[in-house]
Parts: C-alpha cells; sequence; structure tokens
C-alpha cells in the first residue's frame, strides 16, 4: 500500500509555485474539510469513537480482557456477552475494546517513528545533496525494493516476538517512502525564492532546515501520516495472521481473526467481528486521509 | 506510438492469462512426468483405489535414521521384524511380521530369529539376515537419532565408537537365520522391534544409491507400498508395491498433501476432498458440531495410548521445593479441561504409565482437585501470594487444543496462588530451551513408541541426562538407577512391580510429574471408505492398507 | 535513450546487491541455533561440530556472504535446514504459482480498476462516480485475509465452485487472484479515474470530438491510452504489494507458493530458505520496476525529448 500512496503523492505534487505563500493557515484549511466532506467528519467520529474505546476499555465492559469460563466456552452472542465467548469462553467485545489498544498503538507509533526518521533523512537528503542524498537515496531503494509484508517478516524472525518489535518492524518498513516525498518536497523547496533569501542572508543550514523547509513539508505530511496509519494496521494484522508478530497473552485483532478462523463456519463472530473492526478503522483513515489530501495537496486545489 | 503502447498492453496481458493456464496445468508436476490432479475439486470423480489423505507438516526424510517423528512414509514402505495388531475389541497384540519364528535363551540375554522366505524389496533385491544386520549396524554408525534400541545389543557402544566394524552380539547364521544377544537382559525388546525406528532396509541398495531418504527412487523397502512421488510442500505419494509378499491391501494409492491449516483440513474434507482427515486439530466444538452430527457413521476413534502431561523443572528457584509441585499437582482441574476442550473425549491420567500399556496401574491416586489447599500448602510452606512464579514454555506449533490447556492451567495456577507467564516459542527454539535443561514447565504429550512401560519411564526418568535434556533435571539418582535397571528383570510380574513403585515415587512422593489427560484420536473417513483401523498407539500417521475401501 | 536504460540496469544492480547483503545481515545477527534446527534435538556435539565447519558457519561473516553471492549466481541458495533439499528446488516448485497468482490477481485488479476507473471519470461527480470511489476505498480497506476468507466461504464451501485449496489446474488461481487483486483494483480506479479525468480536459480530446467521433470512441482510443502510463508504473509498484498479499492469499488457499515458502521457513527458523524466498521476490519487484522504467522512458514521449 505505502506504494501507491507514494505513487499519488508524487504525482499531485508537480506544482512547486503553488506550495507556498498560501493564505490559508491550517485551521481554516481542516474547517473547510469539515464543511465540504462529511465523510471525513465521519470517519473522524469513527476513529475518535475507538480511541475512546480503547482508552476506557475497563470502564465499558464488566469482564477482564483475560477472564475465562470455559465451561461457557463459544458461547452465541447474547445479552452477558454481546460478541459472544471465544474457545475459552472470554467475552469477545470485551477482548475487542483491548485489542483495539493493541491495534490503534501499532497503526500510531510505527507511523510517528517512520515519519520524523523520513523527513530528517528526506530534508537532509534534499538539502545537502552530494553523497549525504546518494547514500540515503539508495539505502531507500534498498529497502523500497522489498515487498513491505516479507520485508517485516524477515525483521520479525531478527528481531523476535512482541509489541516493540512490530513497531520497529513496521517503522523501518515505511520510513523509505516518507523520505523519498520529503526529498522531492524539500528538492522544490530549495529553489525557492524566501530559502535563497535565507541563504543570501546568511542563516545556518540547519535553521533553513527546521526553520523553512519542515514546516513546508508538514502538510503533505499530515496527508501521509493518515494515510500511513491504516497500512501499518493492515500490515500488523496480516502479520498476526500468519501467527508472527503479536503473542498470547497480548490480542491484536489480526490474532482474533487468526484464532477464530478455524470456527468461521460455525461461530463466524470470532473472526467477523475483529475483521470488521479493522476494516473500520482502515477505512475511516483513508476516508479522512483523503479528505485532508483534498483540502491540504495544493494540486489537487487548482482544480 | 500510441497503438504500440495499447498493443503492448493486450499483448501483456494475453501473455499473463495464457502463462497462468499453462503453467497452472504444470505445476503439480514440478519437473517430474506428469502427475495425477492434486486435490481434484469436488465435483470430479475419483479415481479408484485412491486415498487422499493430508498433513499439516511436510515430513523432513523418509529415513529413519534421521527422524523421530515423520513416521508416515517408512510405516508404509517398510517392514518390521514383528508388528502391532490392533485386534477387533481394540486391544492389541505383537504379531510377527519379517520374522517367521523365534526363540529367548541364556536369560533373556539372546534371541534368535528366522526370517520369513521369499521376502524382497521393491527393486526385487531378496530380504535376507545381512539386511537386518545392516540395518542394525546402520542406525549406529550413521550418525542418527535413533540408536536407542540398537545400543541395546552387546557390543553396539564399540561400534558406535568406532572400535570395531562390526556389531559383536550380532550373529548371522544363514540367510534366514541370525542371533541377537543384548549387553543386558531386557523383556521389552521384541515390543521394542515393532516401532517404526526398526524398519529393515535392503544393504545392497543402499550401497548402490546416493539419496536415500530424500529421493524416491533411492527409498527402496519391502512394505506394502513405495513411495513414487514427493514434490516438498505439496503432497508424497504411495502407491502399491506389486512385489510385496503380503496381502494386496485395497489402497492401490494413496497421495498426502500438506495443508498447513487444520481448518483448511476441514474445508476440503466438507467438500469431498480429502478420504481421511485426523481431527486432532480441530476444535472440539467443530467435532462436535459437524463430525459427530453430519459425520457420524464416518467417526473413527482409537484411544491415544501415552498422555499429555505437565514437566516442573526442579531446578528452578521455587519448583526445587516438593510443596510447590505438589500444589501445582493439585491445583490444576483435569476434568472441567477434559469436559471442556475435549468435550469428553479424553481419559484423566494419573500417573506415567498411561492406559493401555503393560503395566499401567489403575489402582495409583493423585491428589484430588483442591485450589484452597493448594493454596494453603503454598502459605504453610512460607511463600506469600503471588510469590511463586514460573515460566510456562509453549511451542506455538503446539496444537490449538493444547495452547488452549496452556491458558486454562495458567489460570488454575493463578488462582492457586501463582503466578505463571505463558511465553511463546517457536519449535525449534522451544526444543533447544527444553534440551538445555532451563525450561522452567511446560506442556506436552508423549505418544508410546512401543508397548512397553520403560519405553516413556527411560525416556524422562532413566538417567540424569534423559532428565536433563527433558528440563524435569530430577534429582534422584538412585530412582533413576533403579529404573535402568528394571528393564533387566526378566520375571515379567516382578518388573512391573518395580515400574509401578517407581511411578508411585515419582508422582506421589516426590510430585515430580503432572499427569493430565490421555485425548482420544478422532478421524473421519469419507464415505468412500469402508473401514479405517489407526496405529494402535494412537499415532497421526496410520497404514494404508488399513484403510478399506468401498 | 541506451545509456538512460544502462544507467537503470546498473541502478537496479547496486540495489539487488544492496537488498542481498542486508538480507544476510540481518538473518545472521539471530542468536541460532540453526543446526539444532536442522539436525534436530538428539544430534550429539560432533555432529553439531561437523555440521557447522560443513556449511562454513564457523568461517568469518564476509567469507561466508561472498560464498552465497557466488553460489546465487549460479542458481545455488543452499540447503533448507528444516525441509534438507536445496532451496533452489523448492523455490523452483514454489515460484511458478507464485507468479502465476500475481499475475492472474494483476489482471483482476486490472479489469476491474479500470472499468470501475473509466465509468467514474466518465460520470465525474456523479452518484455512480461516488459510490464507485468509495467503494474502492473499502476495496483497499479490507484485509486480503477477510477478503480471501469470505471467498472461500462463498463459492469454495457453500457453493462448491471452486477448490477449498491447491492449483492443480486454473480453477484453483481464481478465489485467490480474486481475493489477491480485490485491494490494487481500488487503488488502480482511483488512479485511473484521476488521470482520465485529467487527459479529458486536454485539447487533443476536444479536437477529436470536433471532428465528429462519438464520445464513447473518444474515450478508449485517445483518452484511455494517453492516461495509461502511470497505470503502467502503477502496476510495477503493484506488483510488491501483491507478493506482500500472496504471502496471505496462499497460507488461506494452501497454495506451495514462495510466500507460504518463507512462512514456514520463518516457523522453522529456515535461514537459506527464508534468505532465497525474499531474495527472489525482491528481485522480482527489482526486475518488474526496472522494465517498467524502461517501458516508461520508451514510451513516453516527454522523456524521451528529455533525453
Amino acid at each position: 500500500m505505502r506504494d501507491e500512496q507514494e505513487e499519488i503523492l508524487t504525482m499531485q505534487m508537480d506544482s512547486p509555485e503553488d506550495v507556498l505563500g498560501e493564505a490559508d493557515t491550517l485551521k481554516d484549511q481542516l474547517k473547510r474539510m469539515a464543511r465540504q466532506n462529511k465523510l471525513a467528519v465521519i470517519s473522524a467520529v469513527v476513529i475518535l469513537l475507538f480511541v475512546l474505546g480503547a482508552i476506557f476499555a475497563p470502564v465499558l465492559t464488566p469482564y477482564e480482557f483475560d477472564q475465562q469460563d470455559v465451561i461457557n466456552r463459544l458461547a452465541p452472542p447474547s445479552a452477558e456477552h454481546l460478541l459472544g465467548t471465544d474457545e475459552l469462553g472470554r467475552d469477545v467485545l470485551t477482548r475487542l475494546l483491548y485489542g483495539s489498544r493493541i491495534s490503534l498503538l501499532v497503526g500510531v507509533v510505527p507511523t510517528v517513528i517512520s515519519m520524523l526518521a523520513g523527513a530528517v533523512l528526506g530534508i537532509c537528503a534534499g538539502y545537502i545533496g552530494g553523497k549525504t542524498d546518494v547514500i540515503i537515496m539508495r539505502l531507500a531503494d534498498i529497502m523500497l525494493a522489498f515487498p513491505s509484508m516479507l520485508l517485516a517478516m524477515v525483521i520479525m524472525y531478527t528481531l523476535g516476538d512482541g509489541l516493540i518489535n512490530i513497531f520497529l518492524a513496521l517503522a523501518l518498513v515505511s520510513w523509505a517512502s516518507v523520505a523519498r516525498i520529503v526529498r522531492a518536497e524539500t528538492l522544490k523547496l530549495k529553489e525557492s525564492v524566501f530559502v535563497e533569501a535565507a541563504k543570501s542572508l546568511g542563516v545556518s543550514r540547519l535553521k533553513i532546515m527546521c526553520r523553512h523547509i519542515f514546516p513546508n513539508c508538514l502538510p503533505s505530511m499530515i496527508v501521509l501520516f493518515t494515510l500511513n496509519i491504516p497500512s501499518a494496521i493492515l500490515s500488523e494484522s496480516s502479520l498476526s495472521f500468519l501467527g508472527i508478530g503479536i503473542k498470547y497473552p497480548q490480542a491484536s485483532w489480526g490474532l482474533m481473526v487468526n484464532l477464530g478462523r478455524q470456527f468461521l463456519y460455525t461461530k463466524p463472530w470470532l473472526s467477523l467481528a475483529p475483521s470488521i473492526a479493522i476494516m473500520l478503522v482502515v477505512l475511516a483513515f483513508n476516508f479522512l486521509g483523503d479528505g485532508l489530501r483534498d483540502v491540504l495537496d495544493p494540486h489537487l486545489k487548482d482544480q | 506510438m500510441k497503438k504500440f503502447l495499447s498493443l503492448l498492453l493486450a499483448l501483456a496481458m494475453i501473455l499473463s492469462l495464457a502463462a497462468c493456464g499453462s503453467s497452472g496445468s504444470e505445476t503439480p508436476a514440478a519437473g517430474e512426468q506428469p502427475a495425477e490432479a492434486t486435490a481434484a475439486p469436488a465435483a470430479s470423480g475419483v479415481e479408484e483405489g485412491l486415498l487422499r489423505a493430508a498433513a499439516l507438516y511436510d515430513i523432513k526424510t523418509m529415513d529413519v535414521a534421521q527422524t523421530t517423528d515423520d513416521y508416515m512414509v517408512p510405516m508404509n514402505i517398510f517392514d518390521r521384524l514383528f508388528e502391532v495388531e490392533v485386534q477387533a475389541d481394540g486391544t492389541s497384540q505383537i504379531v510377527p511380521s519379517l520374522v517367521e519364528d523365534y526363540s529367548v535363551s541364556d536369560g533373556g540375554l539372546t534371541y534368535s530369529f528366522t526370517l520369513r522366505e521369499g521376502v524382497v524389496f521393491s527393486n526385487g533385491s531378496a530380504l535376507t539376515a545381512s539386511d537386518v544386520q545392516y540395518t542394525f549396524e546402520r542406525l549406529l554408525t550413521a550418525g542418527g537419532v535413533n540408536d536407542d534400541i540398537p545400543l541395546e545389543v552387546l557390543g553396539a557402544e564399540a561400534l558406535k565408537a568406532g572400535e570395531t566394524d562390526t556389531l559383536e552380539g550380532f550373529t548371522v547364521t544363514d540367510d534366514y537365520n541370525f542371533s541377537i544377544t543384548l549387553a543386558n537382559a531386557n523383556a521389552g525388546f521384541i515390543a521394542e522391534l515393532t516401532g517404526p525406528a526398526m524398519s529393515i532396509v535392503d544393504a545392497e541398495t543402499m550401497a548402490e544409491v546416493s539419496d536415500f531418504g530424500m529421493s524416491c527412487e533411492d527409498t527402496i523397502g519391502s512394505g506394502p507400498y513405495k513411495v513414487t512421488e514427493w514434490v516438498k510442500n505439496d503432497h508424497f505419494t504411495l502407491e502399491y508395491n506389486e512385489l510385496y509378499w503380503g496381502e494386496e491391501p485395497s489402497v492401490k494409492k494413496a497421495v498426502v498433501y500438506i495443508i498447513p491449516d487444520a481448518s483448511t483440513q476441514n474445508l476440503m474434507f466438507q467438500n469431498g476432498e480429502l478420504d481421511i482427515i485426523d481431527l486432532d486439530y480441530l476444535d472440539s466444538s467443530i467435532v462436535e458440531s459437524t463430525y459427530k452430527t453430519t459425520y457420524a457413521q464416518q467417526m473413527v476413534s482409537c484411544p491415544r495410548v501415552g498422555l499429555t502431561y505437565m514437566a516442573l523443572n526442579a531446578n528452578n528457584q521455587y519448583l526445587s521445593d516438593v510443596n510447590v509441585r505438589k500444589a501445582v499437582q493439585m491445583a490444576i482441574d483435569v476434568d472441567t479441561i477434559i469436559a471442556s476442550i475435549f468435550a469428553g473425549d479424553a481419559i484423566k491420567e494419573n500417573g506415567i504409565i498411561p492406559q493401555g500399556v503393560w503395566g499401567f496401574n489403575e489402582a495409583l491416586e493423585r491428589p484430588a482437585f483442591d485450589p484452597a489447599a493448594a493454596k494453603q500448602l503454598l502459605l504453610d510452606s512460607g511463600y506469600a501470594e503471588g510469590e511463586v512464579s514460573f515460566e510456562l514454555a509453549m511451542d506455538t506449533s503446539a496444537s490449538s487444543n493444547l495452547q488452549l490447556v496452556y491458558q486454562m492451567v495458567q489460570q488454575y495456577l493463578k488462582e492457586a496462588g501463582m503466578t505463571v507467564e505463558i511465553k511463546s516459542y517457536d519449535e525449534s527454539s522451544w526444543l533447544a530451551l527444553r534440551q538445555s535443561g532451563e525450561m522452567d514447565s511446560f506442556l506436552a504429550t508423549w505418544t508410546m513408541d512401543y508397548n512397553d512401560p520403560a519405553n516413556i519411564m527411560y525416556t524422562f526418568f532413566g538417567s540424569p541426562e534423559k532428565t536433563l535434556i527433558r528440563s524435569l533435571n530430577y534429582a534422584d539418582t538412585a530412582v533413576m538407577e533403579r529404573v535402568a535397571a528394571a528393564s533387566g528383570i526378566t520375571d515379567d510380574a516382578e518388573r512391573m512391580a518395580e515400574y509401578q513403585a517407581l511411578e508411585e515415587k515419582i508422582v506421589v512422593e516426590d510430585a515430580a510429574w503432572v499427569p493430565l489427560y490421555a485425548n482420544t484420536h478422532l478421524f473421519a473417513v469419507s464415505d468412500r471408505v469402508e473401514s479405517f483401523v489407526p496405529y494402535w498407539a494412537g499415532y497421526s500417521n496410520f497404514y494404508a492398507a488399513d484403510v478399506t475401501l468401498k | 535513450m541506451l545509456l538512460n536504460i544502462g544507467k537503470r540496469v546498473l541502478q537496479a544492480l547496486v540495489v539487488l546487491i544492496g537488498v542481498a547483503l542486508l538480507i544476510f545481515i540481518m538473518l545472521r545477527i539471530v542468536p541460532g541455533n540453526a543446526i539444532i534446527t536442522m539436525m534436530g534435538e538428539h544430534a550429539n556435539p560432533e555432529a553439531i561440530e561437523r555440521m557447522t565447519a560443513e556449511l562454513g558457519l564457523d568461517k568469518p561473516f564476509y567469507v561466508q556472504f561472498y560464498t552465497y553471492i557466488t553460489g546465487a549466481l549460479r542458481g545455488d541458495f543452499g540447503t533448507s535446514y528444516s525441509l534438507h533439499v536445496s532451496v533452489s528446488s523448492l523455490i523452483a516448485q514454489a515460484f511458478p504459482n507464485t507468479v502465476c497468482l500475481a499475475l492472474a490477481a494483476a489482471v483482476v485488479a486490472w479489469l476491474i480498476g479500470i472499468v470501475c476507473g473509466i465509468i467514474a471519470a466518465i460520470k465525474e461527480n456523479s452518484l455512480l462516480d461516488r459510490l464507485f470511489m468509495g467503494f474502492s476505498l473499502f476495496g483497499v480497506s479490507m484485509p486480503v485475509f477477510m477478503v480471501a476468507m469470505v471467498l472461500q466461504y462463498l463459492f469454495a464451501y457453500k457453493l462448491g465452485w471452486f477448490g477449498i485449496s491447491g492449483v492443480s489446474d486454473w480453477r484453483g488461481f481464481v478465489l485467490p487472484a480474486i481475493a489477491l487483486g480485490w485491494n490494487s483494483a481500488g487503488s488502480i480506479a482511483r488512479l485511473t479515474r484521476s488521470t482520465l479525468v485529467e487527459v479529458l480536459q486536454e485539447d487533443y480530446i476536444d479536437t477529436a470530438r470536433a471532428k465528429g467521433r462519438r464520445r464513447m470512441g473518444v474515450i478508449l482510443f485517445h483518452a484511455l491510452r494517453n492516461s495509461m502510463l502511470p497505470v503502467i508504473t502503477m502496476m510495477a509498484v503493484q506488483l510488491s504489494s501483491l507478493l506482500s498479499g500472496a504471502v496471505i492469499c496462499e497460507t488461506i488457499f494452501s497454495i506451495n507458493g514462495i510466500g507460504r515458502l518463507a512462512v514456514d521457513a520463518i516457523s522453522g527458523r529456515d535461514i537459506p530458505l527464508l534468505q532465497g524466498t525474499i531474495l527472489l521476490s525482491t528481485a522480482l519487484v527489482i526486475l518488474g520496476n526496472l522494465v517498467a522504467d524502461c517501458l516508461y522512458s520508451v514510451l513516453d514521449p516527454r522523456v524521451r525529448k528529455g533525453d
């Protein structure tokens, strides 16, 4: 997924003259999006609901997330258990709520890491140029050559299972595309009038990169951020589905689908509930990202 | 230019379709001559005499010298000197196979055998006493993993160490007569010879071939089948061996597909793509709701001669205390595990020697399930609530049912005031950790190799080395010496009494072993199958000749 | 132009070597018990030592890497630790399956994606457009395993139209290909739509229309052709995500392909097999991108002029 987004984004960033000098502030742009794009607003609300669910999971459910009731195992949805119980009699809704903590974290944390790393490397590559550029970009080429799932699998193999390692693996997988996009932006900004002006005033390189280039990369980074979160969530769920990554006793949605899969035809709620949860969150982030792109992306704004 | 582009696009699409069409049909052959359709869709008819089965993992080798569990092919393409035959009443009995007659003399030390005449291998080479001798010597010298049994023969240690070239205790009289002298008397010797590990190979063939165990052409046996195709990670095929000396089996050809996922196997069976399915890896709720209803007439059940146990490492800070181990024994509610996870299809085990094994002690009692008493015992022994903590190591390749039992055990121990963390390891890391003797605790299932208590007693408590590689680290060397010596007792009653005494000491007094259950091994067969008799010990592997097609 | 292609080939080679080195390093720093995996838990210490020497695992890192690379160039990827046969023979069996699956999925994605994209572009901003674009986001948002499981349930289990698993004939590829292509179809539809919308505003389209050609014909023969370039490039990029998704599809439909080999290699801690499968898949992606790049420079007049 990361590659398509990159493709779309780079294609849409062909017009350097629009990047700067926008009178709109970020706030105005968001306000406009809220007015124009109802879907994006609904998506934001859905995401907010999931976040609240994850935070207040202990309050929202009377059950512990690993509370077993084996006699009552694999019970169908009922008033006590809205989504039924799993193979050890644990409440599925409870596990879904607690699982959203992991899935949301897995969406956000690696994306933040990869955005930061990608931005720093991309700005350095673009602004400093020369050998730095070559080294960073070849490294990015190498990372981008891997099919992301397989790369994540190798990294998980090397690091071992566990949440922190998933964070690292997904961050390592996605920094390169961020770096490429940020580099492209930087190259355009480098030629701009105000950077030239700053240069002639003797402002230091570091200052130019931090003060002038980075802030101007932000709009596309925000779009990229919202679009990279769902792909991280999907990657984690795929890894967990294969049994690589999150291990007992933690429960992520992908792992729940994996465990519930053998019951798909007899107790479908076990695998469908987490599948639908994944889809909803990913969809919400995609719609939101789409909406943000419409208002934040200079190229589309022209039309 | 633009036309060129659209042409190119069209061409690419056509090519890709064509590529799929052609290599799609070639795929199963994978370099060999075109194979029969793999996993034929439900609609098409099934070839007569064909049995379609599935396995979760591919085999690593077809050579028993190199494996202790990939027995499906060796069981079917080789013969043993003796076999175990399951009787109509479900009991099993040792019957001669390649051996026609035998006698024991010299205080149980020397066995004289007469081989069946006229047995040939599938390449026409005759099976003679020197082949049996070669089989024994090869297990010792090929650097393999299955040398426990030939090691009992006189002079085996010297041969293994390379001090001599021949096995001193093995004497070939003529083509059909030979004798074996043991280093120490062992009443279970004949039973041991029934194990798949003791499959007889051909000395002449072995001298010629280079890839025994890996290449189908090179892996020659005398059994009812020969292996004709092995596409790694996809399937292997057994076909009737025309030169087989015994009765012609009903199954002429068996294909075992590698389907690494139990739920896919389940769907394939229901879709008519499999003739036999091992239900061990499916959840009991699916067995109850689907198999015991729709396929009630097609279920085959077989007691598992073996048991699932919990091992406690006596080197662990807490588990070294016999009272902690006793508390663990009392804390686990085996009855509920059986009722919930196995829907009643399991029996509770109380000792080391499982039900169905010679010498099983029906009178042996385990401490009753009593979480309150377990908790109290820990407090009385000076441990605060939650202080006793250890790791429960789980092999992620274990069946989903066993993984559930892990979680239940953790919960039970928690309720009794112990802090137990389940840690997942992939199979090889798990094995390596266990072999190092540093695994705190684990659950595992032992299925008997041959029907004698020596098999399980010696494997777990035979020597400090044996107990170390199972991460038990049992400390009482006197008991271990008695376990090792017990196989030499020639009087059967006396030998069984000794094993039972040792079993009671280890389980009840030392609480060094937590017996759990033996779950019934369930299979289902398709309506093409008339009857199926699983291997006596309840292996997933089976003799294709024990399946009768309609 | 030739110079340009030569440069790209060289770049691809550099990336490939970098990829090989990276995989090699990542897999070597695992605290390993590779030999125990290979020889089973009962292996004795001398045998382990012998095997370590035989595999050259006692040699320094760069020697091992050199041996591996020169071997790989000859088509020798070593011996699988868990399956005890040469990795190249395993890959040779699995590779055609994966390639067919990926190609079939690409065809599915292409057909669905382009058709939906065209319709959406023609009816820009209509209800149908919004519906298709919303739907394509759904496609992108559904986990591959979910689509695969639902298809398997409906068309193989309930309706019995296809086998549950295996790829003995072309029918075996249908469900996995749809499951795999589903995701890409969404993004292709969106891309087709956006490029087509743009092209439709160009002058020559108006000219063609002015000449009296029918609207539909104009779209199919002029606009579509010109909007295909980004879509071609995207297909190469898609190859990477198709190979990622193939891992899941092959697992669910029990297809003996590269992805499943990689999963097996991970659970069996089989370094040579993992190394071989990843290296090959990555090489395939690099090759795909190279071909796309070259095609692009051959086909796009702007790039050609730029030379």
